[in-house]
């Protein structure tokens, strides 16, 4: 006599397909990269609202791996830049009221930085819209 | 049934552990400039107004190592702390003490070598000072 441990099977392996497709969709938005953390910052929660996160991927001493923004992988180079733009300015065409999440290693070069917020400038530029941009930052508490 | 019960199990507790449902990332509001560089106000007749434009400079690896300049005659901060009390001191309250309005332009002017965790600090200082109008100014 033993009990019945179907049910008890059935939501195990409901939990477990939740927990394995939840850290897939923070992957994939979410590259792990060591965020800026000012002290006291006067930031504020992310409100629910269309974003588009732009990761820009560290790489060895300040340089920059590559731009990643959804799945796709853009270098940095002028090439992947003009790419850049008009993945954002489609993007910005789509939903004008879009927002850029800005994501970047606190040890990135402003230098990689700039042409990154230009690429966005010149897309929204492109679109018509004004370029939203939100800088994601890490609180330490 | 029960080497299978134990592998699920495992299973769930290393996707629940690898899952960080804790979202520490927060925003700063950044609205960039129409056109990078032109800073034509919108009001014809409103009074030129000289920015406080902030140099940040990265010296070191390590996170205090910066320098910060003002462009102005300023007393010049070394630390962010200072920049900080410069930028409260001279935010107009409501008695008519201070400089600047809350929507003084403020600009951020970071080196090319300049680590974003800097450039970010002195963008977070003028935020927390109050001030409402700050941009980053591209490197020429």
């Amino acid at each position: 006599m033993t009990a019945n441990l179907t049910p008890m099977i059935d939501m195990t392996f409901l939990l477990i397909v939740f927990f394995v497709l939840v850290s897939q969709i923070t992957d994939r938005q979410r590259v792990r990269m060591d965020l800026p953390r000012p002290r006291d910052p006067a930031t504020m929660r992310q409100r629910d609202e269309q974003r588009t996160v732009i990761n820009v991927v560290p790489a060895e001493d300040g340089a920059v791996a590559a731009i990643r923004v959804g799945g796709d992988d853009f270098p940095a180079d002028p090439d992947g830049f003009a790419s850049l733009r008009q993945e954002l300015e489609r993007q910005y065409r789509e939903n004008p009221a879009v927002r850029m999440n800005l994501r970047a290693d606190r040890r990135i070069r402003y230098r990689s930085i700039e042409p990154v917020m230009r690429s966005v400038t010149e897309a929204a530029q492109a679109a018509g819209v004004l370029p939203r941009v939100n800088l994601v930052v890490e609180r330490k508490d | 049934m029960t080497p299978m019960i134990d592998v699920v199990f495992l299973l769930l507790i290393y996707f629940m552990v690898a899952t960080d449902f804790v979202v520490t990332e927060e925003i700063y509001r950044l609205d960039l400039p129409q056109r990078l560089g032109s800073g034509a106000p919108d009001d014809p007749f409103e009074l030129e107004r000289d920015p406080v434009r902030i140099g940040v400079h990265t010296t070191g690896p390590e996170p205090e190592d910066y320098a910060l300049d003002l462009t102005g005659p300023w007393p010049q901060p070394t630390t962010f702390e200072e920049l900080l009390a410069f930028l409260q001191r001279n935010l107009i309250r409501d008695e008519g003490s201070g400089l600047f309005p809350r929507d003084h332009p403020i600009l951020v002017a970071p080196d090319p070598d300049t680590g974003w965790e800097h450039a970010v600090e002195a963008f977070s200082t003028a935020v927390r000072a109050g001030y409402v109008n700050v941009q980053f100014v591209p490197t020429s």
